[in-house]
């Protein structure tokens, strides 16, 4: 496996009525988070499906986990787990009764099992309602259980789709840093399908965009925004306006551009992070007083925003 | 072909089970039908049939000459018992089953859907042919259940109340055993696999009851109303008709484990 979690190659599936997504490509690392992101009906749980092996691809290829989603499907999904956008619990049933019934799909111990969901029911903030129907729970409530049945048999890859919609402010936090830790920690990797931008920002190693079945870009933000901008805009605060000494040393570093004067330093266009020390030695070189360096690091939304909004034919994909 | 994990084919018929007693919904129709049928309507007949003015003759009278002739051959005073308890209730223990199951599989598999768990279903490891097992199964059952305690309270009830005009246990005989014990048994699978193809192609519960209760099972009701006559013939035609209705049933449940595919039903979610 080398590591490679998910790896997929034009993966495509059509549907009766036209919709269809193609050409997906993917790379994702033991211990990555990707941030699966895309309008709604832009194709991201249809991918999930592709690469969980509940749909079959028309066209391409994909390893999982060293197996083929569709032909060790069943393997596949011992070793993984999905949480849907709706919880997908039985109204019917007690928290604890929905993650005994997961535990006995999935062939565990009914021992292990119910320590296990006692346990997690507990972290996640529902131990003390584990035995009540979950018919009136809030979505919150329910996004937790679901989470907690997610996390039983302790898989290797999860494919979260919005683990934090619904949960209040304190819940929610708790749920990031699970996830986080989940990838830092326990080396599990992590698809995560969600709308909050600042929340993949977070928790995201790389990002993937789906816009219309079609991948516009995946790769770390840093390297989309890069084939998307080319350049990044540094400013330096000199604390006064820039004279025309300062200028000339920060234009003669390879790689800046476009250096110009702000109110309190100058500003310029660097190709890449590294230009930024050496603008900053030759400033001193000449004598200024650096007090702060803005590197304005695009963010993931910054990133999401802009491959969203571009033609896909204009956009060169990113693979890493 | 996958092997079938026997452990996850009962964890998910007894989540089913559970999941029916505890829907209302469910349960009282599956309740109410039986005991209406089966055991107040014993009672009635026994509490008539002691009524000295009635005039059984002109029912008898009504009836297919073959089975009116069947009834003719008894006392005067256990014609309306035999008529109505012995033959014209008969099918209605292939109808109450075939409609059980009817409405279970119609909720099982479509009714998933509805309540938005099969998504996650399709996520786990459980195989397609146990998950459709295991659906088939939690409807079956409970058919089954219905039409044989139904049929045993209904020959406790119409012995006990008819006791003091026919003075004898006049029920069940051989044909009533093979009747409720293998014809059945063999319409329930039949409702099954009608219901299992419907339900795999509507979009919720209520469509696949309607598409049922629309169009098929009152074909397949009026077919099994046929069931009185079977008690007219020898055990061996009622052996050869269950026969038949067994070969139609598992040739659709089978053929609706083909296109029972996690593929197929995830196009549907």
């Amino acid at each position: 496996m080398d590591g490679g979690v998910i790896t997929c190659r034009g993966l495509a599936r059509r549907f009766p009525g036209g919709r269809a997504i193609t050409g997906i490509d993917l790379d994702v690392q033991r211990g990555e988070v990707l941030a699966l992101l895309g309008p709604n009906g832009a194709g991201k749980t249809t991918t999930v499906r592709l690469l969980n092996g509940v749909l079959a691809p028309d066209e391409g290829t994909a390893t999982v986990l060293g197996l083929d989603p569709w032909r060790q499907g069943d393997d596949l999904r011992r070793r993984t787990a999905v949480l849907t956008e709706h919880a997908g619990l039985d109204d019917r049933f007690t928290a604890r009764e929905n993650l005994r019934l997961a535990g006995r799909v999935r062939g565990l111990d009914p021992r292990a099992t119910e320590r296990r969901a006692a346990e997690l029911l507990e972290r996640l903030g529902m131990g003390d309602r584990a035995d009540v129907v979950v018919r009136g729970f809030s979505t919150g409530e329910r996004k937790r259980i679901a989470l907690a049945r997610a996390l039983l048999h302790d898989p290797d890859l999860l494919f979260l789709d919005e683990p934090t919609s619904g949960l209040d402010p304190t819940a929610g936090r708790r749920v990031t840093e699970m996830i986080a830790e989940l990838a830092t920690t326990q080396g599990r990797t992590v698809v995560l399908c969600t709308h909050l931008l600042a929340e993949a920002g977070r928790l995201a190693d790389r990002m993937a965009v789906l816009v219309e079945g079609r991948m516009r870009a995946s790769g770390s933000p840093a390297a989309i925004a890069g084939e998307l901008w080319g350049t990044r805009t540094t400013t330096v605060d000199l604390g006064r306006v820039a004279d025309a000494q300062h200028i000339v040393a920060v234009a003669a570093v390879t790689g800046t551009s476009a250096v110009e004067g702000v109110a309190r330093g100058l500003r310029f266009e660097g190709a890449d992070r590294a230009v930024v020390p050496a603008a900053v030695a030759a400033l001193v070189g000449v004598g200024a007083e650096v007090f702060g360096v803005d590197t304005h690091e695009p963010s993931l939304a910054d990133v999401y925003f802009a491959v969203e909004g571009a033609e896909a034919v204009e956009l060169p994909e990113v693979t890493r | 072909m996958s092997a079938v994990d026997r452990r996850v084919v009962r964890a998910l018929v007894a989540h089913d089970l559970t999941a029916v007693r505890r829907t209302p919904g469910l349960v009282v129709p599956i309740a109410a039908l039986p005991v209406v049928l089966l055991v107040l309507m014993p009672l009635a007949i026994a509490v008539a049939a002691r009524d000295p003015t009635l005039d059984v003759g002109t029912y008898v009278d009504l009836v297919p000459e073959r089975l009116a002739a069947a009834v003719r051959r008894y006392p005067e005073e256990e014609r309306l018992i035999i008529l109505v308890l012995g033959y014209v209730m008969a099918p209605l223990f292939l109808i109450v089953p075939l409609m059980v199951s009817a409405v279970l599989a119609a909720d099982s598999f479509a009714g998933e859907r509805d309540r938005g768990t099969l998504e996650t279903m399709l996520h786990t490891p459980v195989r397609d042919r146990e998950l459709y097992l295991a659906k088939l199964l939690a409807a079956f059952v409970p058919a089954l259940a219905v039409a044989w305690l139904g049929f045993a309270v209904f020959a406790v009830v119409a012995n006990v109340a008819s006791w003091g005009i026919m003075g004898r246990v006049f029920l069940p005989t051989v044909r009533w055993l093979v009747l409720v014990g293998w014809v059945a048994p063999a319409a329930a699978a039949l409702g099954l696999g009608v219901m299992v193809r419907l339900s795999i192609r509507a979009r919720s519960a209520q469509e696949a009851q309607q598409m049922g209760s629309a169009v098929v099972l009152p074909i397949l009701v009026v077919a099994v109303a046929q069931a009185s006559y079977l008690l007219l013939y020898p055990v061996a035609t009622s052996l050869a008709a269950g026969a038949a209705v067994w070969a139609v049933a598992i040739a659709l449940n089978v053929r609706g484990a083909h296109r029972f595919t996690r593929d197929h039903m995830a196009t549907k979610v």
